[in-house]
């Protein structure tokens, strides 16, 4: 029983994780709340249905078409949201964050429709019994893709220069651009990659509950905040490990303390964190108080 | 006595914006000292809920029942105001979050007031609207004498510099807890008196947009000003209805303007684009609201603008 909770756990942080790392991304070059990250996911969910539907492909092209999609949609929010808007005025740029997610949730309802859509299995569901455990294959699928593309862009972010110009961008703003990165190219890389681990976060997503709606959005935009505080802010190591870890904590408390007081334990743990170790349980990548 | 001017449909949209208003300054307050709160949703809530089990479960008149509200709120402000002391900026926005979306669980899982059926059958007051203007104008005043007072100076030095307003000798704590606890003392009011017009909430009527929103208000308005939360729930509260009255208006253009083919055409196009239902009109809004911290990031109204507007001809030294 408790082993198979901790699986549920773990595929309900999966998704934690990967919005989260996007959010600690953008938060650790821009210092920057990015509201409209939870939107991006739910668009994410959306084009990889569609994909499915559409061009009755398989999911690895569906992962591949949101994936596109989203990085697209990142560039479009640089360029038309985050860019112009002033750096001085962190209320401010919060807010265009805003208006982007009041958009993106809208044109969603506007185009899809109000409603939960069925996502159609594209997995064959297969049982496996490994010790006390069932593992379903839908599981085993959605823990790979995640595991894996969290080993891709930890490998992206400790190897190659992009990812040390992003972790010097995150240290300090302009001693980074005195040193010769351009800053705006690592946001700009920044978001491309944060919107697209949403996009295929949310397929995911699709495929694990077997349906999306335009609201599945705000629910993983709240939680990735949290776990991105867990993992201290900037930190992306933190954020993935922070995920796992709500998801699992949040499993356990809805099996053993009840569904509705949940989000208790969440925003209980969250408020104990922001209080006692306001740097996340793994230490936070950037310096300045915001 | 306002009640009879207006026909329902506007009386509703002026409430509302009226409630926006005052919920506007209980985030402006704490603003002052430089505390952002993203919570403020979760003060309406307690106050609503408060004030609507004074009237619905003891029978006690409106007025005790929204005096009530208010204060219960103010101390549970004043609870909050104390772990927000120790931390600034996201982290506090994070805490704050948090406050109101437990207290979106509270309300789920407290069958007192229907758990998540939501809490019905609350009275309905048919003098919300006079409260609700009494109350901004009230609140106007205050702001007014605030910004002239010691205390509101000592409010914007705090928002300024906080260290160095401690060395000035103004008491950080003390302030900075009295700005919270009496923003969400108003913040309360705010959630009585709309709970009494609506005569129903729940937690979805206090989820985290709610919170969103009222930060919007006073960022875009301008928050460097008190007048800048009034002109920022309104402006935010009428443009949807602005939107949704453009096409009305255009179906006023006489038919024979529109006799020949082409300006038909264009008419019909403008009538088409202009069909703003729900969603279209918030794409709209979303995309305003990018464009204005594009253009403004300020808000609409800043402190510069008013003073020039304010001593026109006399030179006075600028700070």
């Amino acid at each position: 029983m408790l082993y198979q909770q901790l699986i549920n756990g773990l595929m309900l942080g999966a998704s934690y994780s990967l919005v989260a790392i996007g959010y600690t991304l953008i938060f650790g070059v821009l210092n920057l709340l990015y509201f409209a990250h939870g939107e991006v996911f739910m668009v994410g969910a959306f084009v990889g249905l569609y994909v499915v539907i559409l061009a009755n492909t398989n999911i690895y092209v569906a992962l591949l078409g949101a994936m596109i999609a989203c990085g697209a949609l990142g560039i479009l929010a640089v360029v038309a949201s985050v860019r112009p808007v002033s750096k001085d005025h962190p209320l401010a740029q919060l807010i265009s964050s805003i208006g982007v997610t009041i958009v993106l949730q809208n044109m969603a309802i506007y185009i899809f429709g109000g409603q939960q859509v069925a996502f159609p299995d594209t997995i064959k569901q297969e049982l496996y019994r490994i010790g006390p455990v069932i593992i379903s294959s839908v599981q085993i699928f959605i823990l790979v893709v995640a595991v894996v593309l969290m080993a891709l862009l930890w490998l992206f972010i400790e190897r190659t220069k992009m990812g040390r110009a992003i972790r010097a961008v995150a240290e300090n703003h302009e001693t980074a651009a005195l040193l010769g990165v351009n800053v705006n190219r690592v946001v700009l890389v920044t978001f491309i990659i944060a919107s697209s681990i949403a996009g295929i976060a949310g397929v995911l997503d699709g495929v694990k509950n077997s349906n999306v709606s335009p609201f599945m959005g705000l629910e993983v935009a709240v939680k990735g905040l949290v776990v991105m505080l867990l993992g201290g802010l900037g930190n992306v190591m933190g954020a993935m490990v922070g995920g796992l870890l709500l998801g699992m904590v949040e499993i356990l408390s809805a099996a053993y303390i009840g569904t509705t007081e949940r989000d208790f334990v969440t925003f209980a743990i969250l408020i104990l964190i922001l209080l006692y170790r306001p740097s996340g349980l793994f230490g936070t990548r950037t310096t300045e108080e915001r | 006595m306002l009640d009879h001017l207006f026909d329902g449909y506007t009386r509703s949209i002026l409430i509302f914006t009226g409630i926006h208003i005052i919920a506007a300054y209980s985030f402006y307050l704490p603003f002052k000292t430089g505390q952002v709160s993203l919570g403020q949703a979760g003060f309406l809530a307690v106050g609503a809920y408060a004030a609507g089990i004074m009237t619905q479960k003891f029978g006690l008149p409106f007025p005790v029942a929204l005096l009530i509200g208010g204060l219960v709120t103010g101390v549970v402000g004043v609870g909050v105001g104390f772990p927000a002391l120790r931390i600034k900026g996201i982290y506090l926005l994070l805490l704050t979050l948090a406050f109101a979306e437990i207290v979106r669980g509270v309300i789920m899982t407290w069958e007192y007031t229907g758990g998540a059926g939501g809490f019905q059958r609350i009275p309905y007051n048919a003098y919300t609207l006079d409260y609700v203007y009494g109350l901004v104008v009230a609140l106007i005043i205050f702001f007014a004498r605030l910004e002239r007072s010691s205390l509101g100076r000592a409010m914007d030095s705090i928002h300024e510099d906080e260290t160095a307003a401690e060395v000035m000798g103004v008491d950080v704590v003390g302030v900075k807890l009295l700005a919270f606890g009496l923003g969400a003392f108003i913040a309360g009011l705010a959630g009585a008196l709309f709970a009494h017009h609506t005569t129903y909430v729940d937690s979805v009527t206090f989820n985290i947009l709610v919170g969103v929103n009222i930060l919007m208000f006073v960022v875009v308005g301008g928050s460097s000003t008190y007048w800048g939360p009034v002109l920022g729930a309104a402006f935010l509260t009428l443009l949807p209805e602005f939107l949704r009255m453009l096409r009305e208006w255009l179906e006023l253009v006489p038919a024979s303007w529109v006799d020949s083919l082409l300006m038909n055409r264009i008419y019909n196009f403008v009538h088409e684009f202009l069909d703003f239902e729900n969603e279209k009109r918030l794409i709209v809004y979303g995309i305003i609201l990018v464009v204005m911290m594009i253009l403004r990031p300020d808000g609409i109204l800043t402190r510069d603008n008013l003073r020039r507007f304010r001593f026109v001809g006399r030179r006075v030294g600028h700070v």
